[in-house]
């Protein structure tokens, strides 16, 4: 598994900001995440070095964080993470 | 709406009786647990939606439902480009709207822990955002898989709530998604005696079910 997943530490960063933009979009009812939270979430991923290591990733958490102070739909925002969460395998399995 | 009892040793093995009785498949019922003991599980399986089940998954969605058209016409597209051989049809009386997609060796469009299903519905609700109304939404779901998902989830939770009832000590839950955690706070919600809550930080978030406290504690 840890082969398919070279850049664990900024996928679980990733994934976490997706989660927390998801809870949002499905209105999980059990938190109350703000824009700022969802900011906070992607400036960590791109505090990690790795997100450097695939082409891509770097820009496409910039376009997150973009959107999230746009105030773009949190399915925007959370396709954009995809897009950054896909790019980093992609870089992984080169 | 055809129905049918199923008794079984497990939970699988009365379902499958019962489907066998009905003739149906799974991808068309939803199955509400009558008992649960250790030795005997009784299930009622009823038919969601008959016409599908005859007709098969591409039957074609409520003229009336224009968006549900539009994003599944999206997504037919989409899949075409990935290279996915599926059918997509929008799910009759379904709110939101639903797209249900369907087809043989689809794992790889669920993906792991259904986040390839989730990436996929994100990029839909981005493709017919213009068409939809603030707040409003589309479901994607892979053969049924969000469904069945809920419904486990659910279970999960009645299961909790049972033994919290018998020992009045919480139970927290294993991680889950968001729309796994929304489908417990639901289905708990209405329960007198316990009370549901979530801890931890994404994405190890888990729903803690507890004893709710009366008004004079």
């Amino acid at each position: 598994m840890a082969g398919r997943e070279p850049h664990r530490g900024a996928a679980e960063r990733i994934r976490k900001a997706i989660a927390l933009v998801n809870s949002v979009a499905d209105d999980a009812g059990d938190e109350d995440i703000t824009p700022t939270e969802i900011a906070e979430a992607i400036r960590d991923c791109l505090e990690l070095g790795e997100v450097d290591e695939a082409p891509n990733v770097r820009r496409y958490l910039g376009e997150a964080l973009d959107a999230v102070s746009d105030g773009m739909p949190a399915d925007f925002v959370a396709m954009t993470l995809y897009a950054a969460l896909g790019a980093l395998r992609e870089g992984g399995s080169r | 709406m055809k129905s049918a009892e199923g008794r079984g040793r497990t939970l699988d093995e009365a379902v499958d009786a019962a489907l066998i009785e009905l003739n149906e498949s799974r991808r068309h019922v939803d199955v509400k647990i009558i008992s649960e003991t250790a030795s005997e599980t009784i299930v009622e399986v009823t038919v969601i939606d008959p016409a599908a089940a005859v007709l098969g998954t591409t039957m074609p969605a409520a003229p009336a439902n224009g968006k549900g058209e539009t994003a599944r016409g999206l997504v037919e597209g989409l899949l075409k480009h990935m290279g996915v051989r599926a059918q997509v049809s929008v799910r009759t009386g379904a709110d939101p709207i639903t797209l249900d997609i369907s087809g043989r060796d689809l794992g790889a469009l669920i993906g792991w822990r259904g986040e390839t299903l989730r990436a996929l519905q994100a990029v839909t609700n981005v493709m017919v955002g213009k068409h939809l109304a603030e707040g409003e939404r589309i479901i994607v779901d892979v053969e049924r898989y969000r469904q069945r998902r809920e419904h486990t989830v659910r279970e999960i939770a009645m299961r909790a709530a049972r033994q919290v009832k018998m020992t009045g000590d919480a139970i927290t839950l294993d991680a889950m998604q968001p729309f796994e955690r929304r489908a417990i706070h639901l289905a708990l919600e209405g329960d007198p005696d316990v009370t549901s809550s979530s801890i931890g930080e994404e994405p190890e978030r888990r729903v803690v079910v507890g004893p709710r406290k009366s008004a004079e504690d």
